[in-house]
């Protein structure tokens, strides 16, 4: 859990915690319902499933983050992550002994070069990032069909060591999740401590005003879709390693994923906000939907609708509270 | 009149363009599949070259990318326009394809379905990859052997519209009525929608849910992989025991192992080979498609033609074959 | 009462942390042209929308030929016959002129209900003659010039039949002759009984026009006079509220060597051979119609467009400057006219917006949070910035508090030429005075600076020099104090075209 420090200052307080401390209460609130209709939910084993599963949604929507602030969007998420995961599998499964960690720094170079040739469409050549990445998200997926020949990479044609990625641990910690720790590290400090990811939110907020501040636009939106693509193309490598499958049809759809994970966390759709520990709240909220329908048994065919309603729920729940809060904020100006 | 001069001129290039290609009697046959990057219909796609080598006809292979009807429609509709000769179809949807191929067959074009069927309203013929009914039962005949015939069981099947799917359950039901069968208790049906995530969620739901779970039948290809994935994950193989419909090369690894020690099912390169033999047939008038017929299918023999329950015709392709720890080594390279 | 077929009794309107209109009283009779005039944030814009319906009032009445009237919104106004007509108007510029008069009501067929095309068409026709204009009403919109869709906004008035007219700034972007034109429609329409709300900064046509006026200042109700019984410099007085000096607190700084220079400037269609230099501690002010090139001139200086021709020199050397980013870096900065969308990140708060440019002075560009929180807070001590604290966001801001926020962004990167293109529009009175107060303290300090505004009191009173621009080109150059506004105004038209009108 996360712990406030009473010390802080009241205003950093309220400005930095808002949006998550609602987002906090109602999983929790959805946590303790759960458990009191399904008391085996309530398990370390079970939360421990819950933040593995969330781990790769969480990693790859730091990238789609990046890209919502600047007031972009990122379509190729899924077929780029499944094109990585490809490649990657295509190797081992011609039997290089490539090392896992090497495997993963591959896959995030591959990401690197599918995302900058969307940074390139959409800061060079101008193509409206809603086109340029939904074209880019077919090539992908075309791509994957061509070098795998339709095929799937299969748990027989992964070395041991490759499989074992997703499921070994460092420190005690599942290497899943202590990878996210890490890039959540890293790009919290990059997006609150830097210049390039305070010009990041600046680009967004306003891109006239960034580029009369003397903000060069076009590296920074450059730069945001190929992290992006770094991100999810280390994902594909997590994915294939966690199912052991590299299938041309993976993940396919899960860029709306990613749209939904920072929605919730409180990422504008119009750019310029957004925090990162509310996207990793969003990304672990969307986890446990899904694992409680599953383990609460609850009739497939009402799933889907319930998934809709809970996340519609919680960015409600999170627009009535933020509305009280303006009206309190106007009312002491006038005071 | 320079206009009237090229329609006359068209409509006469057509009508000779068409003459040429019927007088040649050089079929198009086109095989149409559920989702492209599948290797089970990767398979299928090579028993229908084969067959078109031996009897010289064309051969198209198409499927959508995701596997949607919406998607196996346009195809079709296309294929339609180029006035293919007969249509080999694994259907998304029983019902949804209907209208389009009734439109194909009122153009002349022969319709076998194979693998996932259609109503009879939109198809000559059906070859089916083993009576239902068989394939159902020996699945619960190899979970039983594995847990003793006694303990909580649970279904992980792939989307709740897939038709074949859903035939087998209920089969799958019936044989547990059988008095053996009186100490196991199907406790649920899940379904993962046939993506390697969904399935992989709902198997650790299954776990938690069911603490005294003994078994997992998994009718589809990618459901029963990635159950496979989740037992080992969770350090679960040996307690809980796991069969279904799987590719060999997709669960070497894991019958190897023994998180699974036996799965079934037919020959997708039989089923490929056998429906394009069938058509061909039609397309000859070696057989006018009507119950009691006998078809020549090449190197599998002879099959006959029979009426099914729902009013329509089909050919039984033969007994689902198993593959466990003895024989997998030999088929794991073949598809 | 009776003879009047608007009125409006004791009306206010408060917006979070402002209020913009206090007890403002507001007669207009049948058939008279009424002006109203205040400085920017007087106002007016606020009295205007509460009659169109737009905002509600907090307090008051609206009366509407003697009976008391609420509008819920502004299509309510419209069928109490009030239109209004705006400065830049509001159409649909792919579609057809005769679409844009009757979007809203259009003409339909009495039993099928269904839109009836030829009945618009000639209806159409019939009112374009009235104002003699003379255009197919099937030409789509956007090939009619401002003049000519102001006239469009007419007719949609007059189609509608209404009652009241509205007319905000109608003339700010008009030539001479459209101006002409406008008023001799304005003054058939009166004569048409129709009653008409005139709003202009220019003084001397609302002199030419109007039968009486309308004074308001800071949100309150100053007066009203006819035209026949006030002077120009009565009606300046009333809308100042203090003497010129008081207003524009120009302090006498002694100009030092020549800082900044730019020779023979030109950009195709934009502007023309410009050339002037600008001196450490002077204010250079330029004057000149909306359009007259001067924010595009202000823009090419710094970076942000490209020019054709000509040099740019600061301390006498050639600055080649290809973007903001050169211009800042060589010590120019630019406040542009449209705070909101070119000056501000309004998600973002105080602290950040100030430190936006000058990110990179930072040590190995990291956000040092302590240094940049003492920046923000000593440049909103030092300019006032009314707030709760520099983490509140701009968004949240008034408009001249937010003003200051992008000056203290460019103040943060020191400088030495400011460019400030309209510092001082749309806020208020006092935020004002304190801009005028920071822009003499900068000079002080011996940066140059070009103040581009359309204001002709604070060019006049706040600048060393003043230069006035012309369809692109210096049409005049006036050293201060001896200067009128109306010496301004005639460059700023264009002497020769006026010759040209009386000949």
């Amino acid at each position: 859990m996360v712990q406030l420090t009473p010390q802080k200052r009241q205003l950093l307080l309220r400005t930095v915690t808002r949006r998550e401390t609602s987002l906090l209460i109602f999983t929790l609130a959805l946590i303790i319902a759960v458990s009191i209709h399904s008391p085996r939910f309530f398990s370390v084993t079970n939360f421990n499933d819950i933040l593995l599963n969330a781990a790769i949604l969480a990693i790859a929507s730091i990238g789609q983050m990046m890209v919502v602030i600047t007031g972009g969007i990122d379509l190729s998420v899924g077929s780029g992550l499944a094109l990585s995961g490809m490649l990657v599998g295509l190797i081992y499964k011609n039997d290089y002994a490539l090392n896992p960690f090497l495997a993963l720094l591959l896959g995030a170079l591959i990401g690197l070069a599918l995302g900058s040739i969307n940074g390139l469409l959409v800061s060079k050549a101008g193509v409206p990032p809603i086109i340029a990445t939904l074209g880019t998200m077919s090539i992908y997926r075309g791509l994957i069909f061509i070098i795998s020949k339709g095929k799937w990479v299969s748990a027989h044609e992964m070395p041991d060591m490759f499989i074992h990625l997703a499921r070994g641990h460092i420190l005690g910690i599942p290497n899943l999740i202590f990878i996210t720790i890490f890039f959540y590290g890293i790009f919290f400090y990059f997006l609150t401590h830097l210049k390039s990811g305070r010009e990041i939110y600046a680009v967004g907020g306003n891109a006239e005003a960034a580029r009369i501040a003397g903000i060069n636009v076009d590296r920074i939106k450059y730069a945001v879709y190929t992290m992006s693509g770094f991100l999810y193309g280390l994902c594909g490598v997590l994915w294939v390693s966690r199912f052991a499958s590299a299938q041309s049809d993976s993940a396919t759809g899960f860029e709306f994923s990613t749209v939904t994970a920072i929605v919730i966390g409180g990422v504008s759709v119009f750019g310029g906000t957004g925090r990162i520990t509310g996207v990793l709240i969003g990304a672990i909220l969307i986890s446990i939907v899904e694992n409680a329908l599953s383990v609460t048994q609850i009739s497939p065919f009402w799933q889907l609708a319930i998934q809709g309603f809970i996340i519609l729920l919680a960015v409600v729940m999170d627009a009535v509270m933020k509305n009280r809060d303006r009206k309190t904020v106007v009312r002491g100006q006038q005071v | 009149m320079r206009t009237k001069l090229m329609v006359v001129a068209v409509v006469l290039f057509v009508c000779l363009v068409m003459t040429v290609s019927v007088s040649a009697q050089n079929y198009t046959i086109a095989m149409v599949v559920k989702g492209a990057g599948n290797p089970f219909f990767e398979a299928c796609r090579k028993g229908g070259e084969e067959a078109a080598a031996e009897l010289g006809f064309n051969f198209i292979f198409q499927a959508p990318e995701i596997p949607t009807a919406e998607g196996q429609i346009a195809i079709i509709d296309a294929l339609i326009a180029q006035r293919v000769d007969a249509i080999l179809v694994s259907a998304n949807d029983p019902d949804a394809l209907v209208p389009v191929l009734k439109r194909a067959m009122d153009r002349g074009i022969k319709v076998v379905a194979f693998d996932s069927g259609v109503a009879p309203a939109g198809r000559h013929l059906f070859l089916n990859q083993a009576d239902m009914e068989l394939i159902g039962r020996i699945q619960v005949q190899l979970l039983a052997d594995m847990i003793d015939y006694e303990g909580e069981i649970a279904v992980l099947s792939a989307a709740s519209t897939m038709a074949n799917q859903n035939t087998w359950i209920e089969w799958m039901k019936e044989e547990l009525k059988l008095s053996k069968y009186e100490k196991m208790k199907l406790v649920s049906i899940v379904y993962g929608d046939d993506l390697r995530e969904k399935s992989y969620t709902e198997a650790l739901g299954l776990f938690r849910a069911y603490p005294n779970l003994r078994g997992i039948i998994s009718p589809t290809t990618v459901g029963v992989a990635a159950t496979a994935r989740a037992l080992e994950d969770q350090g679960l193989s040996g307690k809980i025991a796991l069969t279904g419909l799987g590719l060999p090369s997709e669960m070497a690894e894991y019958i190897r192992n023994g998180t699974s020690e036996a799965i079934a099912l037919w020959n997708p390169i039989d089923l490929g080979y056998v429906s394009s033999y069938m058509a061909h047939a039609l397309l000859t008038g070696q057989i006018k498609g009507a119950s009691g017929e006998t078809v020549n299918v090449g190197r599998m023999g002879e099959r006959t033609i029979v009426q099914t329950a729902d009013g329509g015709l089909e050919v039984i392709l033969g007994a689902p074959f198993v593959f466990d720890k003895d024989n997998i080594d030999e088929w794991y390279q073949v598809y | 009462m009776g003879n009047y077929i608007l009125e409006l009794h004791n009306l206010t309107k408060r917006f979070p942390g402002v209020t913009a209109l206090d007890q403002v009283q507001f007669q207009l009779k049948p058939g008279e042209i009424h002006a109203l005039v205040g400085e920017n944030g007087a106002g007016k814009s606020t009295l205007i929308k509460i009659i169109t319906g737009v905002y509600q009032p907090d307090q008051g009445q609206i009366l509407l030929n003697g009976e008391p009237v609420s509008f819920a919104g502004p299509i309510n106004a419209q069928q109490a016959g009030i239109a209004a007509i705006y400065q830049d108007p509001t159409t649909f510029v792919e579609l057809s002129i005769a679409e844009n008069v009757f979007m809203g009501h259009p003409i339909l067929h009495p039993k099928s209900k269904r839109i009836n095309w030829q009945a618009m068409h000639n209806t159409t026709k019939k009112l374009l003659q009235e104002l003699e204009l003379d255009i197919d009403p099937d030409t789509p919109m956007k090939f009619l010039n401002v003049a000519e869709r102001q006239l469009i906004e007419i007719a949609k008035a007059l189609s509608l039949h209404s009652k009241i007219l509205i007319m905000d700034e109608p003339t700010s972007a008009l030539t001479i002759q459209e101006t002409k034109r406008l008023f001799d429609i304005i003054n058939r329409l009166r004569a048409s009984g129709v009653a008409i709300v005139f709003i202009s900064h220019r003084l001397d046509e609302v002199f030419e026009l109007a039968d009486r006026v309308t004074v308001l200042r800071d949100g309150k109700y100053i007066g009203t006079h006819n035209i026949n019984e006030v002077t120009v410099d009565k009606v300046i007085q009333m809308m100042v509220g203090r003497p010129m000096h008081e207003m524009y607190p120009k302090t006498t700084i002694e100009p030092g060597p020549e800082l900044f220079r730019v020779e023979n400037l030109t950009r195709h269609g934009d502007f023309f051979n410009i050339s002037f230099s600008l001196r450490r501690g002077e204010i250079l002010g330029i004057a000149g119609l909306v359009g007259a090139g001067r924010t595009e001139l202000a823009e090419a200086i710094f970076g942000i467009t490209r020019f054709n021709q000509g040099t740019i020199w600061l301390d006498q050397k050639e600055l080649k400057v290809r973007s903001p980013h050169d211009a800042l870096s060589a010590g120019i900065a630019y406040l542009p006219e449209d705070r909101q969308r070119c000056g501000l990140v309004l998600p973002m708060n105080i602290a950040s917006n100030v430190t936006l440019s000058i990110l990179e002075t930072f040590k190995y560009r990291l956000l040092n949070k302590p240094q940049e929180c003492l920046i923000a807070q000593q440049f909103v001590d030092k300019l006032d910035i009314r707030t709760s604290g520099i983490m509140q966001l701009v968004r949240n801001l008034s408009g001249g508090n937010q003003q200051k926020v992008v000056l203290a962004k460019w103040m943060a990167t020191k400088p030495r030429v400011l460019i400030l293109d309209e510092p001082t529009k749309g806020i208020d009175v006092q935020a004002k005075t304190a801009v005028y107060g920071l822009i003499n303290n900068l000079a002080a300090e011996g940066l140059g600076i070009i103040l581009i505004s359309s204001e002709l009191p604070e060019v006049i009173c706040m600048s060393d020099r003043i230069l006035v621009m012309h369809e692109g080109e210096i049409a005049a150059e006036f050293e201060r104090g001896q200067v009128t506004q109306e010496q301004i105004l005639q460059a700023a038209i264009g002497r020769r075209q006026l010759e040209a009108d009386v000949s």
